[in-house]
């Protein structure tokens, strides 16, 4: 009875929230990477995409999706503009 | 030749290692093996009084291991099953009152005379651990569908890989397949996907275990039990005889005549 109002709420069993849980977190505890090293990866993918274009820094999101046999680093960043020259090489950074 | 030498193992305390032990081990003496049951849980000993063995008890593996007394000495004979033997932990002394290495040598010699060694590990992922597995070939490790029980099943088949342990297998124990079909529970499906260990059986939640353990007469002996089924299954499927595996969907009247049309 209940879990005819639940799912009419778009609750999601509870069942499926741990699944999903757990794929998230094992692939975590797997990977063995702590929160100072994300940092670092992100503070990383920031300094060279700078370097090519004007990033919205706010905006950099990185996941890990758990594929079948793979896990997936999944960064998403806003881009204003990305920086170009004449003669096509790599602009010097403005700031 | 020589017998094998499995651990069973969780991780996280409480998800039923010693009784998979006990009936497991008992299983497989009922089908005529001879079996040898090792409490590595030094400190915390437990599977006597599963086993219901408890008042016979003059030594343990630790006096083994410092040659206070023969392997046999230590050894107690089950009640039921002349084949069957345990050989019971210490309860008074500390994990490392025995090394890896001494566990080595002692399983190396206990599979020489028995068919199968089974060794029961304690919790935690500490010396009692590393001390449990140092003798085994190979490993069952024990969850049930709880994250937290998966969690910390994960991390001990990490552990286990990195010692070279690569022939595990898992048993889903407290299985409530009416809670899996509402949804609030993590199906059998879902706990082997995350793992990526093969499945060797599911054991339903059933309170005759504590009753079995109560009376200290492992469940496989009582005929009708449907968890004590599970665990002579997993026995078969580990002496390889091929059982199917459980099913989390039960299937209907309907669907049974449907079958049976079909075939």
């Amino acid at each position: 009875m209940f879990g005819v109002f639940r799912r009419l709420w778009g609750e999601k069993k509870s069942g499926d929230v741990a699944r999903e849980r757990m794929r998230f977190v094992l692939m975590h505890d797997r990977l063995d990477l702590t929160p100072e090293v994300l940092e670092k990866i992100k503070n990383d993918i920031l300094a060279v995409l700078s370097r090519y274009m004007d990033i919205d820094q706010n905006t950099l999101q990185v996941d890990f999706k758990q594929g079948k046999d793979y896990a997936a680093l999944m960064s998403n960043v806003h881009v204003k503009r990305v920086y170009r020259k004449e003669d096509g090489t790599e602009a010097s950074e403005e700031a | 030749m020589a017998g094998r030498t499995i651990v069973i193992t969780s991780g996280k305390g409480g998800v039923g290692k010693t009784t998979t032990v006990a009936n497991i081990g008992t299983a497989l003496a009922k089908k005529g093996h001879s079996v040898v049951l090792l409490d590595a849980d030094i400190g915390l000993r437990n599977l006597d009084v599963v086993m219901g063995l408890e008042n016979r008890i003059v030594y343990n593996l630790v006096d083994i291991v410092e040659g206070k007394c023969r392997k046999e000495q230590a050894m107690i004979r089950d009640r039921k099953l002349p084949s069957l033997h345990i050989v019971p932990s210490a309860q008074t002394r500390e994990k490392d009152a025995v090394q890896p290495d001494q566990m080595k040598a002692l399983c190396a010699e206990l599979a020489e005379e028995f068919d199968y060694v089974l060794i029961d590990c304690p919790a935690g992922i500490e010396r009692g651990f590393k001390n449990a597995v140092a003798g085994a070939e190979a490993a069952i490790v024990v969850t049930t569908p709880e994250v937290s029980a998966i969690r910390d099943a994960d991390r001990v088949i990490g552990l286990l890989e990195a010692n070279l342990l690569r022939d595990i297998h898992l048993i889903v124990n407290r299985m409530n397949l009416r809670m899996v079909k509402q949804g609030d529970m993590m199906s059998t499906n879902d706990i082997v996907s995350l793992l990526a260990v093969p499945l060797i059986g599911v054991v339903p939640e059933s309170g005759e275990v504590v009753i079995s353990t109560n009376r200290g007469i492992p469940l496989v002996h009582q005929k009708g039990s449907e968890a004590g089924r599970a665990f002579s299954n997993i026995a078969a499927r580990l002496d390889g005889e091929g059982v199917p595996l459980e099913d989390d969907h039960k299937k209907s009247f309907m669907e049974r005549v449907k079958d049976f049309l079909w075939s």
